[in-house]
């Protein structure tokens, strides 16, 4: 492995400023180190593709980024302001929306209930029901059913509703298509499509890169804790298949 | 005969299917590679097959025995043994004895099944290359290195078929390339080897024959050669209709 | 159908009381992950201070409640949970335990220092007692309606709180994903801290309601284990569900009150057997509980950590503490052998507990209510001779202790299945079953077949105690008390060596393996259950055998002296010292047995005799009774126990034999100067635990190693003056003059790398879970 280019991912629409970047950031878990040194920038209003095999260091990458990791050195910034240690929820609050792996549900919760607790950011109640009904009506036919017993790509929606309501700065999304069919995915990423060009800044880990790339601005990809190769999708693209399946 | 068969076997957690009617065998002698995007269910299978999950349909069976309703320690005693995707080591222990232990357990078998532990464990030690870790705290080594020490520990029992998750995951290229010899040799000697595994060039080069999982269904079988080209692997992989 | 009536209404008002408490129960250890059992604890305190402010202070009703229900009860909660409970993450099961026991100690021993238990206190019902109302011609007081029409209102609005109010949806949130929470913009902190404020009044709420109920007289002792009558309630709802614990807890108060009222008058047991009544329930409940899925560890690495040492050494320290033992000896007179001797006898039950708990990882609560088993069959078939002239026989003990693992085993076997705190609860049930029924059992029964009277712990003619005579096998008699504290020591030093060598044995790492984790255990083809039950019989030998000494060392016990709190506080001294070792047992059976016994008597004894400064000294001997419990509570901070540091310490001695030379020379001068009375006994401890504790310290300090590490850590302004500059040193000063943005990418990264990992991957970073549960779905 090279050292990260890193100069390959500074902006690629001319010059807006990084909202989110990591500076050669080491995380781990106890005494095991996962990132050795990542650096990473999502530029304000683009829609960083974050791609890369299974245990390369993706999903630390962002609870790094969403606050939930402690970072071990490097730096972590929000809009230029180093934000190394500040806890999740107050990541949250100044607008840093993160949809955990593997559904960024409450189970066991309604999904009105659900979405109430979306308002921890301060929006309003009314608010985030309108605005999750309207985009996705299965979710307001659903609204008194318990969220863990809705099908993968409803939970999902649910999940992304959250994001959608409460107008994050920086929309961060692990693996959303996890477990699900390819025709929800697609239809969970127009809708992604849709929030990164009102404006949010969106970073996206995804192991299926086919459906992601179309949307993304820049893409990265991840080996073994570092970013190994960052640069427009298209020519990101051409070296996926042998990081995936080998050479 | 397979060493191990898994037909038809279903999982539901909740309203969504974690397995639908999966049937794969693995058989002596050879690995076979067991790949699919993440959420496929393969750890899922996993756990069904060493029993720490039951299946609501199908059947599990090890050499030709069924052992869909045995604990997991009964189908450890008829030769299963299995990795960990997520380390299951024995924090308070040393290296060393995280391998010894998987012996001393074997031991408490009964008397048919006895071996010399010691020896055993230093034989198994050097044919993993741990040797220069084994004394050391498992907390403290790397995890490349601890799947590793994972493997070694389940070869420790003797067993006749291995599920091995994501061995390679946090291993360095050199590691891998390493880890895939020992694969080989472990084939070699008859053991039938399960292998989930993300680090495609290894499972492309040691498995002779693959299934690939997906949405809780197995999508393909075959030869690496023809998976690598299937298109609607490919598809599965990098998303998109096929 | 008066009675009928009657008895019912009033176990109905019982159960609400219960429900009350047992819902405080179930929502701070979902919301938190930790079973508290101090909950009756904070019930029995908030029921005293309710008395002190009532009757002591005068004020009015409806202020004291407000004060006392409103202020303290919240406050205490939330003040408990910033303070002690959020420092337990990452903890072993035992450990959190430990800690909530150490609290519910410390509340016992407080208020015993601020309401002497001597004095009689009764809490008048609410209106008085002859404020009634007829109910279908049944007589009920307005107290009795009161509690009713709370325990209603608590669940109506307990319902409401959780379904209609963000902050309560958000503490339900909470135990599904915590960090899920917090990424919605929550704090979990505040959340948790809630709960427990919350948790806290519903216990205050409870004890005050429940003292006039219950006749009247403020009990502490019986107020504190109210919490097993909320453990079994919760247990119904498996920890989890409100509304099943609601109905757990009617149950429960009904069965309690028609035990009352429908038990013929023959069945002298029954008073006894209601009072064990939700010790019984909650042992069924746990026995019909569903088996949990087996799952790997949750947390990466809890925080405790344990050195094994080797037989070898093991027998050496063992050689040594009997050599240790002998020497002191001479310096002692005939009371203090007999406490130290007591404190040996603790130390062999504690051995029990490092078997158990530090090797296996499993829970028992009641030690030694295991030690009275032994105690009953030997003092029935082992006792030969009479008067002074009786004396036990091995015979009897063998019997006892083999009797004992059996019990072990029928009392662990329905629980071992379960994680454990069930394990943990059902021992403790079976402990305060013992002591409230069984060993209750003073009258005489005959015997049906073979036509002898019998009673289960009885000297004769209905007296609650027994005497155990001292043990002679051949030519040892230990009645002689030198002897029988070298024996009880020699005991003690075999029964360690032996577990270290278990440690040490195939069978000690199969134990450590299921400790760690049960799943890997479980598909290397370990049989969980067999290994579990083993472990629990041999440790409830070692139990029956440290018990049987201990009665021995009494001379005379009667139920009060295997009461379950003194198991606990048997358990918690241990595990602050080092549950992992032999030695942890040596110094949490000696404190419990000896330690602050002596210090609270030392202390009154000087109170009585300096009139003048009495009251700081009788402050000091309240203050002493306290500390165990403090030091118990303080042991979430240091979970590996004090014995793991002190161990710690002294491996860095080891290379450097001229300070442990040094050091032992020192003792063997002031050992010879205590014996010819030049050093008062007194200050010959003090100064010997000074220099035990001081001398790694002088090691460190005299340690060529570490001045050169000083040496390295130079200050940045004096780099290249002090020293010459190094990778490390450039890095540190990049990054202090800000340089690091103006250079080349590469030579940043490698900077970087030498750079100091300056934000630390202290605690935080810890609590990540690195293995979460293995039957997830996802792969």
């Amino acid at each position: 492995m090279t050292a990260p280019v890193t100069d390959d991912g500074r902006p690629i629409e001319g010059g807006a400023e990084p909202i989110l970047e990591l500076v050669g950031v080491r995380a781990g878990y106890g005494a095991i180190e996962v990132l050795h040194g990542v650096d990473l920038v999502v530029p304000r209003g683009s829609l960083v593709a974050l791609l890369g095999p299974n245990g390369g260091g993706k999903t630390t990458t962002l609870r790094v980024c969403s606050g939930l990791l402690r970072v071990a050195s490097g730096e972590l910034r929000v809009a230029g302001r180093t934000v190394n240690g500040a806890a999740a929820h107050d990541l949250a609050r100044v607008g840093v929306c993160s949809v955990p792996e593997g559904r960024g549900i409450f189970p066991n919760l309604t999904v009105r209930e659900n979405l109430w607790l979306a308002t921890g950011t301060g929006v309003a109640r009314d608010r985030v029901e309108s605005v999750a009904f309207d985009r996705f009506p299965r979710l307001g036919e659903r609204r008194n059913q318990l969220a863990g017993t809705m099908s993968g790509g409803e939970q999902q929606m649910l999940a992304i509703a959250r994001a959608l309501a409460t107008e994050p700065v920086v929309l961060i999304l692990d693996e959303l298509s996890m477990g699900l069919a390819p025709l929800v995915v697609s239809a969970l990423y127009e809708t992604v499509a849709e929030l990164a060009s009102s404006g949010i800044s969106v970073l996206v880990a995804e192991q299926f890169a086919k459906t992601v790339l179309p949307i993304a601005q820049s893409a990265a990809i991840m080996l073994h804790g570092r970013v190994v190769r960052v640069g427009e999708p298209a020519a990101v693209e051409e070296e996926l298949a042998s990081a995936y399946l080998g050479g | 005969m397979p060493a191990l068969e898994v037909s038809d076997v279903s999982v539901r957690f909740g309203g969504t299917h974690a397995l639908q009617n999966v049937t794969i065998t693995v058989e002596e002698g050879s690995v076979t590679g067991l790949i699919g995007p993440n959420g496929a269910g393969k750890t899922t299978l996993f756990n069904v097959v060493t029993g720490l999950l039951s299946p609501t349909g199908g059947r599990v069976s090890l050499h030709g025995r069924d052992v869909t309703a045995a604990a997991p320690a009964r189908r450890a005693r008829l030769g299963l043994a299995r990795t960990f995707q997520r380390l299951e080591l024995f924090t308070s222990l040393s290296v060393r004895d995280n391998i010894r232990v998987a012996g001393d357990i074997r031991n408490g078998w009964g008397r048919s099944h006895r071996i010399n532990v010691a020896k055993e464990t230093e034989r198994i030690i050097e044919l993993t290359g741990l040797g220069d870790i084994a004394g050391r705290d498992v907390a403290d080594i790397p995890t490349g290195r601890a799947r590793v020490v994972e493997v070694a520990r389940s070869l420790m029992t003797q067993p006749t078929v291995l599920l091995l998750d994501e061995p390679a995951a946090g291993q360095t290229e050199q590691e891998t390339e390493v880890f895939g010899v020992l694969l080989g040799r472990l084939a070699d000697s008859g053991l039938a080897i399960c292998l989930v595994e993300h680090d495609m060039s290894l499972v492309m080069r040691v498995s002779a024959r693959l299934h690939v999982l997906d949405y809780g269904q197995i999508l393909a079988v075959g030869r690496p050669e023809e998976i690598q080209n299937d298109p609607a692997v490919i598809a599965a992989y990098l998303g998109g209709a096929a | 159908m008066h009675l009928f009536l009657t008895y019912t209404i009033f176990g109905l008002v019982l159960g609400g009381v219960y429900a009350i408490a047992a819902s405080g129960l179930v929502l701070t250890y979902n919301t938190s992950g930790i079973f508290n059992f101090a909950h009756g604890a904070e019930a029995m305190l908030g029921a005293f201070l309710y008395w002190e402010v009532r009757y002591g202070w005068g004020v009015p009703t409806p202020l004291a409640l407000i004060l006392v229900l409103g202020v303290f009860g919240p406050l205490m909660g939330g003040l408990l949970y910033l303070v002690i409970m959020r420092g337990l993450r990452n903890t072993a099961e035992v450990t959190k335990v430990v800690v909530t026991v150490a609290l519910m100690l410390g509340m016992l021993y407080l208020s015993e220092w601020f309401w002497n238990p001597q004095t009689d206190r009764t809490v008048v019902p609410f209106f008085g007692i002859t404020s009634q109302v007829k109910i279908l011609g049944a007589d009920v007081t307005t107290h009795e309606l009161i509690a009713l029409g709370t325990a209603v209102l608590i669940g109506l609005g307990l319902r409401l709180f959780f379904y209609r109010l963000r902050i309560g949806v958000a503490m339900r949130g909470a135990v599904d994903d915590p960090g899920l929470l917090e990424l919605n913009g929550h704090n979990p902190e505040r959340i948790a801290a809630l709960s427990w404020a919350m948790g806290s009044f519903l216990a205050v709420l409870a004890g005050v309601l429940l003292t006039p109920i219950s006749g009247g007289a403020l009990q502490a002792n019986s107020l504190t284990l109210l919490v097993i009558d909320a453990f079994a309630a919760a247990v119904f709802g498996r920890l989890r569900s409100i509304p099943r614990t609601y109905i757990g807890a009617l149950v429960l108060g009904l069965a309690a009150s028609y035990v009352l009222a429908y038990s013929p008058k023959t069945w002298q047991w029954a008073s006894n057997f209601r009072v064990s009544l939700p010790m019984i329930v909650l042992f069924v409940v746990l026995i019909v509980l569903p088996q949990d899925r087996l799952r790997g560890a949750s947390v990466a690495r809890t925080r405790e950590r344990a050195h094994l040492p080797s037989v070898r050494s093991a027998v050496i320290a063992g050689a040594a503490l009997v050599v240790v033992v002998v020497l002191l000896r001479q310096l002692m007179n005939d009371s203090d052998i007999t406490t130290i001797t007591l404190g040996m006898t603790f130390a062999v039950i504690a051995l029990s507990l490092t078997l158990l708990t530090g090797y296996a990882g499993e829970m028992n609560l009641a030690a030694v209510s295991f030690g009275a088993i032994a105690t009953m069959v030997s003092y029935h078939i082992g006792v030969t001779g009479h008067g002074l002239a009786s004396r036990s026989t091995l015979w009897g003990i063998v019997v006892g202790v083999i009797v004992t693992a059996v019990v072990g085993a029928v009392v662990s076997l329905p629980a071992l299945r379960l994680r454990g705190l069930y394990l943990g609860l059902a021992t403790m049930a079976f402990g305060v079953f013992l002591t409230d029924m069984v060993l209750m059992d003073s009258n005489p029964h005959r015997i049906p077949l073979i036509h002898t009277k019998f009673s289960l712990f009885s000297g004769g003619a209905g007296i609650n105690s027994l005497v155990i005579p001292p043990l002679r096998i051949g030519p040892l008699d230990l009645h002689d008390g030198t002897t029988f504290l070298v024996t009880a020591t020699v005991v003690f030093a075999v029964l360690g060596i032996g577990l270290v060598a278990l440690r040490n044995s195939s069978y000690g790492r199969r134990l450590t393996a299921m400790k760690d984790s049960p799943a890997a255990s479980a598909t290397l083809g370990q049989s969980l259950l067999r290994l579990k039950l083993s472990v629990f019989m041999l440790s409830a030998a070692v139990a029956g055998l440290g018990g049987v000494l201990m009665s021995m060392a009494l001379g005379s016990v009667t139920p009060d002296n295997f009461s379950i709190f003194l198991s606990l506080s048997l358990l918690m001294l241990t595990v602050v010292a080092g549950i992992s070792y032999v030695s942890g047992a040596l110094m949490g059976g000696l404190l419990s047995g000896v330690g602050f016994a002596l210090i609270v008597s030392t202390f009154h004894d000087l109170a009585s005799r300096h009139g003048s400064v009495h009251g700081l000294f009788s402050f000091l001997a309240s203050f002493a009774t306290v500390t165990p419990a403090l030091i118990g509570i303080g042991v979430g901070r240091n979970p590996s126990g004090s014995v793991h540091d002190f161990v710690d310490s002294y491996r860095s001695l080891r290379h450097r034999p001229r300070v442990l030379v040094g050091g032992g020379a020192v003792e063997a001068v002031l050992y010879v100067l205590s014996l010819t009375n030049v050093l008062g006994h007194w200050w010959f401890a003090i100064l010997t635990s000074v220099l035990v504790m001081f001398l790694p310290l002088v090691g460190q300090m005299s340690d060529p190693a570490r001045r050169e590490q000083e040496a390295a850590a130079v200050p940045l302004e004096l780099a290249g003056i002090d020293s010459p500059y190094s990778d490390g040193l450039r890095a540190e000063l990049d990054r202090a003059l800000g340089i690091e943005d103006l250079l080349p990418p590469e030579r940043l990264a490698r900077s970087r790398r030498n750079g100091r990992r300056s934000d630390g991957s202290g605690d935080r970073s810890m609590t990540e879970p690195l293995g979460a549960g293995v039957g997830d779905a996802g792969t």
